[in-house]
């Protein structure tokens, strides 16, 4: 399978519109890829943002800045994925705070029963000592 | 004929209406015989549907231009299969699919429960018939399929129709929302048993025996559905992606794994007696959330490529799911006492606890999904600034949470109930862990270092290795104990329990579907300005456009570059990838060849003509193992299929209830 994989050669999508490109949106309303990613000839939105990309980058311009450039023309929406910063924050911090209530509940709930099992477990073990004892007095009634 | 069928469509809505009060206040009074009426409106409600639904795809059939709808969504020369398809290829055909679904799974239902349940089967009627209501009330006002175009009153009479959306004229789309809507719809009956069982405090399971099959067919439809789509975009949206984390696509899927969590947690209560709460809300999430998927396609409050049939009607929805969450938490807390355990958890690591950590991430997942799809708007609201959460936010969030299921997938099924021990844990897991470890180097000497490629191929191999293990150790011993080959040993064995070892089929089938997405990893492509004769490359492929063709059936023109693929030299395949121009719409297709192989699939898309050179824009893509994810498919429907074969050995589980239950066992007296 490995090999399968192995046995590919390089794609033609300039590496810097890959990477750059895959932190900015497509922003042409029929698709949910990134620049880097959208497949369609000719898109109104990703053919012209591949080419500025490709015309900044050649003229020194940082991964960053291109993004700060496409910010500032577009509004955050041009970013591919939530902006870390303020409000955005929450897009990244919802799941795994959720998942973490999730577990913590988890933990509350498995100590619960394991609590109540152990304590009936007691009970039972106490109950059966009880009837043990009254059983050995009965027998003994009989030896007598 | 069409005032028979608004007629038919408004009488449906006013039996429905019927067939609700009658069997809620039969049950009240204690009338059966109005419990009956309530039962026989509901035979009457799908002899009127099914009625509208036959006039309606008459008139789509025979092109009868009169009805707006048919009009809007079908044209004289599309085949007749298509025109059959226009049903459901605009809104209010759609929402007739939706009635016509509901009313087939409620007259089953009436049918097959004439003699059983008797106490529960109003509430379930009047639950069937409450949503009937709501789907008729759309079909019946806003969305009427029976509205007719005043031609012959000074308006020019309609010529031919605008036709059927181009990219839904391909085969998946005959069967995909059918099936997608029988796996939505279909969890109304499970929900509807659930409602009918807190109403009247049924003592015991008894509506988990009875839904349980009804669980397993609608959760099939449902995965059928969504993997039908997933291969409809493969095919036709051109550029291979089967699935783009769309907001329609993200809401078909938040079902399908609240229903995989039902089905997994469901063990518990069959078998223990515990987490009957969490079942009820189980069931209750899954079929808000398919009304919730529809609202979210109907009511444009989020952009999708696939929202065909965008309208005003999601205010409907939005009450509709109001009203049912509003009512379904207040069935649930009015009845805790009825719904308490019967048991408990006796230890962190046990079957019980793989189930509830199953749940746990599918649930996560299920949130994050949600969370991903409605952030843009929420953050609109909050903010007032757009943002976007594209494919690689959903990748990197659910990643992880899908290899986290996909280890749980090998670590659950070999967990014993109640309690297990160390030296099982060894016994079951040290090979399968070795391996997994071992295979996962070779890999990375080999030079697959993409993380999470690395990480699904070996725990597939991990689950792969404890699944093969369970069949061959149980396999074995029936082999032993009644002197049978191995193959029938497997059949024996697995006819003996079918939900566990049809299971592991199940979880068989996502392992297969898990290597085909890790595929995904490696793929590739070019776009190239293909000149005739001139050779290019895209991995072990050469790749030589000869030639440009073109045509015209009734229904579109078409343009066709032939292009031919040597691999080392050596002549191997022809493929003809099209692009076609629908007559009526004037839309632009793609028709892309895709030469299908285990290890790969090679995906020719004629994109364009270029406009100066007038060249053939060619794009070429290179998926490995995308067929393991239909292979896997077909694994996980046989598997899910054996689940629903009877078992040959009844199986009974001791139920842990002098643990759980000790303080409600009578005391002896002193």
């Amino acid at each position: 399978m490995a090999g399968i994989c192995l046995a590919q050669t390089g794609d033609m999508v300039p590496p810097e519109v890959r990477r750059v490109g895959d932190r900015l949106a497509c922003l042409c309303g029929s698709c949910n890829n990134t620049v880097a990613t959208c497949q369609m000839v000719g898109c109104h939105y990703t053919a012209p943002a591949r080419q500025r990309l490709s015309e900044m980058h050649k003229s020194g311009v940082s991964d960053d800045a291109i993004v700060a450039d496409f910010v500032k023309r577009e509004g955050k929406k041009a970013l591919a994925a939530p902006p870390t910063e303020g409000f955005g924050w929450t897009a990244y911090l919802a799941t795994p705070l959720m998942a973490l209530a999730g577990v913590g509940f988890l933990t509350w709930y498995l100590r619960r029963s394991r609590r109540k099992a152990v304590a009936a477990q007691a009970e039972e073990t106490i109950d059966v000592e009880k009837y043990q004892k009254a059983a050995e007095r009965e027998l003994s009634r009989f030896d007598e | 004929m069409e005032n028979i069928g608004a007629l038919a469509i408004m009488l449906a809505f006013c039996l429905s209406i019927y067939s609700v009060a009658a069997s809620l206040v039969g049950a009240w009074k204690k009338k059966p015989f109005l419990i009956a009426s309530g039962e026989r409106a509901v035979v009457a409600v799908w002899a009127l549907i099914m009625l509208a639904t036959g006039i309606l795809l008459y008139a789509l059939v025979t092109s009868d231009f009169r009805f707006a709808y048919v009009a809007a969504h079908s044209n004289r020369d599309m085949p007749w299969y298509y025109k059959v398809s226009s049903w459901w290829g605009g809104q209010e055909g759609s929402l007739l699919l939706w009635n016509f679904v509901l009313v087939w799974y409620a007259f089953v239902v009436v049918i097959q429960n004439r003699k059983r349940h008797r106490a529960m089967m109003p509430y379930v009627v009047a639950t069937l018939m409450a949503t009937q209501v709501f789907f008729l009330t759309l079909n019946t006002f806003p969305a009427s399929p029976f509205q007719m175009l005043a031609q012959g009153q000074n308006i020019v009479e309609v010529q031919d129709g605008n036709g059927l959306n181009p990219l839904l004229q391909y085969w998946t789309m005959l069967i995909h929302p059918p099936i997608l809507y029988m796996g939505y719809v279909g969890f109304v009956v499970p929900f509807a048993f659930a409602m009918g069982s807190l109403i009247t405090r049924q003592p015991g399971d008894q509506w988990i025996f009875t839904t349980r099959r009804w669980a397993i067919v609608t959760w099939i439809f449902q995965s059928t559905g969504v993997l039908l789509g997933a291969g409809w975009a493969y095919a036709v949206l051109g550029w291979g992606g089967y699935w783009g984390w769309d907001p329609v696509e993200n809401v078909s899927f938040l079902p399908w794994l609240t229903s995989t969590a039902y089905l997994h947690s469901v063990m518990m209560q069959e078998k223990k007696g515990m987490m009957k709460i969490w079942n009820i809300v189980l069931v209750a999430s899954t079929f808000f959330l398919c009304i919730f998927g529809t609202f979210m396609t109907r009511s444009g409050i989020v952009a999708s490529v696939h929202a065909f049939a965008s309208s005003n009607i999601g205010n409907y929805f939005l009450v509709f799911l109001v009203l049912g969450i509003a009512l379904t938490i207040y069935m649930i807390l009015g009845r805790l006492d009825y719904l308490k355990s019967e048991a408990e958890l006796e230890s962190v690591v046990s079957r019980e606890s793989s189930f509830l950590f199953n749940n746990l991430i599918l649930l996560a997942s299920c949130f994050a999904i949600l969370w991903g799809t409605l952030f843009p708007v929420i953050s609109e609201a909050v903010t007032g600034e757009k943002v976007s959460v594209d494919a690689p936010w959903f990748n990197r969030v659910n990643i992880p949470i899908g290899l986290f299921l996909l280890f749980l997938t090998g670590v659950g099924p070999l967990l014993s109930w109640r309690r297990a021990s160390a030296a099982g844990l060894k016994r079951n897991f040290q090979w399968p862990f070795i391996g997994m470890v071992v295979f996962m180097a070779g890999l990375f000497a080999m030079g697959v270092h993409h993380p999470y490629a690395l990480m699904t191929f070996g725990l597939c191999l991990f689950v792969t290795w404890t699944i093969a293990q369970e069949f061959y150790k149980g396999t074995s011993a029936i082999a032993k104990k009644e002197s049978m080959g191995f193959l029938p040993a497997v059949v024996e064995l697995t006819h003996r329990n079918t939900r566990r070892y049809g299971g592991y089929l199940v979880h068989m089938g996502v392992v297969i579907m898990f290597i085909g997405f890790a595929g995904a990893a490696f793929n590739k492509d070019s776009t190239v300005e293909a000149e005739q004769g001139k050779t290019f490359q895209l991995g072990r492929y050469d790749l030589k456009v000869t030639g440009v063709k073109s045509g015209q059936t009734d229904n579109y023109v078409w343009q066709s570059a032939t292009v031919e693929v040597a691999v080392g030299g050596k002549p191997y395949v022809t493929l003809e990838p099209e692009r076609r121009i629908y007559s009526q719409s004037q839309q632009p297709v793609g028709a892309v060849k895709i030469l299908r192989k285990w290890n790969e699939d090679l995906y020719i898309n004629f994109a364009a003509m270029s406009s100066e050179a007038q060249k053939p824009i060619i794009q070429t893509y290179i998926f490995p193992l995308v067929s393991w994810i239909w292979v896997g498919y077909w694994v996980l429907l046989a598997g899910s299929l054996v689940c629903l074969v009877p078992s040959k050995v009844k199986l009974s589980y001791a139920r842990t209830e002098v643990v759980g239950m000790a303080g409600k066992h009578e005391k002896v007296a002193k």
